[in-house]
């Protein structure tokens, strides 16, 4: 077997090893169950969902071809949207809040403060903890009679709402669980972002007569520019397909106020089994996702990263 | 001075609202029932009871956290092999289809877990293996292109020489990867192990959906229908809640240096 592969990809190609290697069999060996796996359950289930998405399909009877009929449907499907809406209403509550939050973290832990690894660690319990037990747990906290909220309001002579069987703050309360905890996990990024800045810069821009806010919009923002990127994307594909902490806290309700739209495809495959229409809104999710995230390559793209190293 | 104070005060305040929460799980889960609605959620009901964790650990949980621990150790060492051998193979041989075929599994990276769960569901249905250790175990077990990416890079920094010596005296790849190379991987297979640890541990959406019996029912599934079980009854809840957390913040106390490592190293949710 020969294995002369002339790669033109920069960035892929080993330093110049030009003899050639023996045992190039090894090597597909070594890849088949990996490759087996990621065509097997990620590339083909990509397939299967755009196949399926033009089937009317409930499962117990057979397959039908339907074309555009799914998609002519999600045009007028008033839930459809109305769950899209709430997704989007779900990560504008979300993530601004937890993202501005942990920078702000990060910068308060940047300084010389004592004891830097232990609020590190703490900060980041919230993250490790199961989000299903998350959820029953913040049940627990905004339970409206004897919740911790809610108690700790009637000791100032407030009376907290319903929390999650009130329609105006069920959504917020769920949005506010994600915050609680992902805020310290993002806080670890921008904390060795901000590590990764030379004190010189800032320095400099003191001698200069800049002043904290100029600083931190001039220097510190700017130079945190992969962070930002890397934690925008991850952050936002993650919000897009919030499940666990739905499924347990609200189930959707009250009167489908917080239906995401992960949890309605749930609902249409799983409860009601219309396999071929859910399989187009998973269609549509993905559609969403790709453009955000294409949409955030643009942005962060287009502002100058500076290469430090 | 008075900046210093306000520093202090604000991490104070973040850590408290970090680890709150945890702390009403562990009050709350020795509360009687009649405790729970006459003290305050944040102070500790007296006398304390043992009652709630003695009913939930008489109850199917252990049984649960149990097939939890199977998948979990399953699927760790799973991908741990398979990523491994792969990782490998992208990282340091050559071979024809190589960047192709990494950039097929670099592109995977980007598909939502939540578009593929319908699909998978009907591959097992089709397969016969809903309701099964297999069917719970497949699409995770193989390795993902996540945990491939991550270990490739670990291997590129390892030195080029380094196979050279052992190739000379006429080892093969197996070996060489086996006898020089793992040794030199335990940080990034310890890096890689507590992220798929965790993430199996906490895994939700496909053992709701694909197993139903109490023979694969993992601790998850089993905490989520316990509130349709046990009503509001927090104290119980609380309980289970605090045996499922268990080993979590066991894993947090004996590696957290490690773990604040790998997530800055990896980013992985």
């Amino acid at each position: 077997m020969t294995s002369q592969t002339v790669s033109g990809t920069a960035g892929l190609t080993e330093p110049a090893v030009k003899r050639r290697r023996r045992g190039g069999w090894h090597a597909y060996l070594f890849v088949a169950p990996s490759l087996f796996g990621v065509v097997a359950f990620l590339l083909l289930p990509m397939v299967i969902v755009l196949v399926l998405s033009l089937f009317d399909w409930e499962l117990l009877s057979a397959p039908e071809f339907a074309g555009l009929d799914n998609y002519v449907r999600l045009a007028g499907d008033g839930e459809a949207w109305h769950s899209l809406g709430v997704t989007i209403a779900y990560v504008l509550l979300s993530i601004p809040l937890q993202t501005v939050l942990a920078l702000a973290l990060a910068m308060l832990l940047n300084q010389r403060v004592k004891g830097v690894r232990f609020y590190r660690s703490l900060f980041v319990v919230p993250w490790m903890a199961t989000p299903i037990v998350l959820a029953l747990i913040w049940n627990w906290i905004f339970d409206p009679r004897d919740g911790a909220i809610n108690s700790a309001l009637a000791l100032v002579g407030v009376t907290g709402p319903d929390w999650l069987s009130d329609p105006t703050w069920a959504l917020p309360a769920v949005a506010l669980v994600s915050v609680w905890q992902y805020t310290g996990y993002n806080m670890l990024f921008f904390l060795a972002g901000l590590q990764g800045i030379p004190k010189e810069l800032h320095d400099a821009a003191e001698t200069d007569g800049a002043t904290p806010a100029q600083r931190f919009w001039r220097v510190t923002l700017p130079l945190l520019n992969p962070t930002m990127f890397f934690v925008s994307v991850t952050n936002l594909i993650g919000a897009f397909q919030v499940f666990d902490t739905i499924y347990a806290m609200t189930a959707g309700g009250p009167s489908q106020t917080t239906e995401v739209i992960n949890f309605r495809i749930y609902q249409t495959a799983f409860k009601e089994f219309d396999f071929g229409y859910a399989a187009t809104l998973s269609t549509l999710l993905f559609l969403i996702i790709f453009l955000v995230t294409m949409a955030q390559v643009r942005f962060f793209g287009k502002r100058t990263t500076y290469d430090l190293s | 001075m008075a900046k210093r104070i306000l520093l202090y005060a604000a991490l104070a305040v973040g850590a408290f609202v970090s680890v709150f929460p945890y702390l009403l799980v562990v009050l709350t889960a020795f509360k009687t029932q009649a405790q729970l609605s006459q003290t305050a959620p944040w102070l500790p009901g007296l006398p304390p009871t043992a009652d709630n964790l003695v009913e939930m650990l008489e109850s199917d949980f252990p049984r649960f956290l149990l097939n939890t621990a199977v998948m979990t150790a399953l699927l760790t060492v799973g991908q741990l092999v398979f990523t491994t051998f792969a990782a490998y193979a992208f990282a340091r041989l050559r071979f024809r289809g190589r960047d192709l075929l990494f950039w097929l599994f670099v592109a995977t990276m980007m598909v939502p877990s939540a578009v593929t769960m319908i699909p998978l569901f009907l591959i097992m249905r089709e397969l016969g293996l809903i309701n099964t250790w297999y069917g719970l175990l497949a699409p995770y077990v193989l390795g993902t292109p996540y945990g491939i990416f991550l270990m490739r890079q670990f291997f590129k920094t390892l030195p080029a020489g380094l196979e050279e010596a052992a190739r000379i005296d006429g080892a093969g790849p197996l070996t060489i990867l086996l006898r020089v190379m793992l040794p030199l991987c335990r940080p990034a297979l310890g890096t890689l192990a507590i992220i798929t640890v965790i993430s199996s541990w906490n895994s939700f959406l496909w053992p709701l959906i694909i197993t139903s019996g109490d023979d694969t029912k993992v601790i998850t599934v089993a905490i989520a229908t316990l509130k349709q079980g046990i009503g509001v009854d927090y104290n119980l809840m609380m309980a289970g809640s605090l045996i499922a957390l268990v080993p979590m913040v066991a894993i947090f106390v004996f590696f957290q240096k490690h773990i604040v490592r790998s997530v800055v190293l990896t980013g992985l949710k």
